[in-house]
């Protein structure tokens, strides 16, 4: 298989707290076009990784580039602006703007904050949060604050939320499944395929759960001790026995 | 003897006086609710929008213009809070210190003896007076100031105003996502620290509007802005920090508790009425009135 152009790159990307490395000399490469899945132990450092490619934390040593531009040093909402989203494993909505308000905050938020009539911006906002709403069967609920939501409708709002950014290339979702019922399980995994397939768009998927990994995802990067310990397919991961051993020996731990 | 008369005249002073401490509260609880800090500074603001109006009143406009002197110091009182924001508030929480809100809290302290005394050096202690041409407006039978009465329209305006802005505006959709959220309208890519930096100079810009339109009653001198402070602080622990409707409810009973009381009472004792209802709020609902509605913004 010829290797897609990395869209996603980190190299050799560190992250120290105090004497604890948390991330440790990372390359990770993800092609254009790619669903990734990013696995491994509780405390190997996925989330952190995310962290430092958004822009949240700053690295301590290395690199992150997007389509070839370096985002290290961008404050978050730059790195949103370049077209790199982010989901949390606690989704972080607005609970008192309505959905539809919840999914226009990315599609407006580029451009000149104070411009303060958008209306054909917003129009085409509008348009496109009614074609999420309408994907994610949240239409109903369109108006209601965002906090009346069910904690599994919260999580597929804010992944659908992500779409919303127009410069999207690349969506990072850390763990998106993690205690959701099978229903709306379903339709994350629909949007993500969906949009995978319409757009080209790129997904980095932090999850536990290896059925969900081998439907969407063609590769697999292993995290365990703060460093990619394998990368393939997922068939290819579990007959690797040193990944078996890391899993096996932190869930002794 | 009671009279109803003096008992609706006392209801009305209080309500235009509760809705002029009201717009003093929005603008701290705004500040509270956007970059999470308390902003001590906000009677000095107050302070330099009731002399920028003084100034354009006396040299340049005349008293009959005073209803654009007030949006000029206003928007005045603004551009100070909009480049002093990223000067002596960001670097507190962008810096790698811990307690940031703590320190930005320092800082305006900091602040409020600078330009306290900085009036003092520039103007003397002297009390000023842009003066007022507006007649005693007669309402039915009662009688109440034009200044009064032309300050409290001009807050009520300028709250209908920022509500609209709230509401309406995708500067207004950002700025509500922020109260919310720092982190998460971050990763949705608003630039939070914009936003810190226009809320703060709509925060100060509301006491200043406030000081300009108190002007011609309170007088301009460098500490003025004590006295409406106060009263804003004391709105928002009553009605709950963060809580917009909150503010004006509180204002309303703060101003018609406080006159009531100096009518029936005894007008030495004026302030302490307020601090009365505050304390017996704080029994019943320690978190003030609206106090859940927190982040309402």
């Amino acid at each position: 298989m010829a290797l897609p152009v990395p869209i996603l790159e980190t190299s050799k990307i560190s992250k120290r707290f105090g004497g604890f490395v948390a991330v440790n000399e990372v390359d990770f490469r993800v092609g254009a076009g790619e669903v990734r899945g990013l696995i491994g132990p509780n405390g190997a450092g996925k989330t952190t990784l995310v962290n430092l490619i958004t822009g949240i934390y700053p690295p301590s040593a290395g690199d992150v580039r997007l389509d070839g531009a370096s985002l290290v040093g961008r404050s978050p909402h730059q790195v949103a602006h370049a077209g790199l989203m982010r989901s949390f494993q606690v989704a972080r909505l607005f609970g008192n703007l309505s959905l539809l308000e919840n999914l226009l905050i990315p599609h407006l938020a580029r451009g000149p904050h104070l411009a303060l009539a958008r209306g054909a911006e917003r129009a085409a906002g509008e348009e496109r949060a009614w074609r999420f709403l309408e994907l994610t069967r949240l239409a109903r609920q369109a108006h209601d604050p965002a906090k009346t939501l069910s904690g599994g409708q919260r999580a597929l709002l804010q992944a659908a939320v992500g779409f919303m950014n127009p410069s999207l290339k690349c969506y990072v979702l850390d763990e998106p499944f993690a205690g959701i019922n099978p229903v709306i399980k379903e339709s994350i995994l629909t949007l993500i395929e969906h949009e995978n397939r319409a757009r080209a768009l790129t997904f980095v998927i932090v999850t536990h759960e290896t059925a969900l990994v081998r439907r969407l995802c063609g590769q697999v990067s292993v995290m365990m001790g703060g460093r990619i310990a394998a990368e393939g397919t997922l068939d290819e991961i579990v007959r690797r026995q040193d990944v078996i051993a890391g899993y096996l020996g932190k869930a002794g731990a | 003897m009671i009279s109803t008369e003096l008992i609706a005249q006392s209801l009305l002073a209080g309500i235009v006086i509760g809705i002029i401490y009201a717009l003093m509260a929005l603008g701290i609880t705004f500040i509270y609710s956007i970059v999470k800090m308390i902003n001590w500074a906000m009677g000095e603001f107050y302070m330099i929008g009731s002399y920028v109006q003084y100034f354009l009143i006396v040299e340049l406009l005349g008293t009959d213009l005073w209803f654009i002197a007030a949006p000029l110091a206003a928007l005045s009182v603004f551009l100070v809070g909009y480049f002093l924001e990223p000067l002596l508030i960001k670097p507190m929480f962008t810096a790698g210190i811990e307690r940031k809100d703590d320190y930005a809290t320092v800082v305006t302290i900091a602040l409020l003896l600078m330009l306290r005394n900085l009036a003092t050096v520039l103007s003397g202690p002297y009390q000023r007076t842009p003066g007022t041409n507006l007649p005693t407006i007669m309402l039915g039978p009662l009688p109440e100031s034009g200044a009064r009465l032309a300050a409290a329209a001009c807050a009520l305006a300028a709250m209908a105003l920022f509500y609209l802005l709230l509401r309406t505006t995708w500067f207004g959709l950002a700025i509500r996502a922020s109260a919310q959220s720092r982190i998460g309208a971050q990763t949705a890519g608003v630039d939070i620290f914009r936003m810190d930096r226009i809320a703060f100079g709509i925060g100060v810009a509301l006491a200043g509007l406030a000081g300009a339109l108190l002007a011609p009653v309170f007088l301009v001198y460098p500490t003025n802005g004590i006295v409406t402070t106060t009263k804003g602080f004391e709105i928002i622990v009553i009605g709950g920090l963060g809580s917009i409707p909150g503010v004006l409810i509180a204002g309303l009973m703060l101003g018609i508790v406080e006159s009531l009381g100096a009518a029936f009472l005894a007008p030495a004792y004026q302030n302490a009425y307020g601090f009365v209802l505050l304390l017996i709020v704080l029994l019943i609902r320690p978190s003030g009135l609206f106090g859940e509605l927190m982040r309402e913004a």
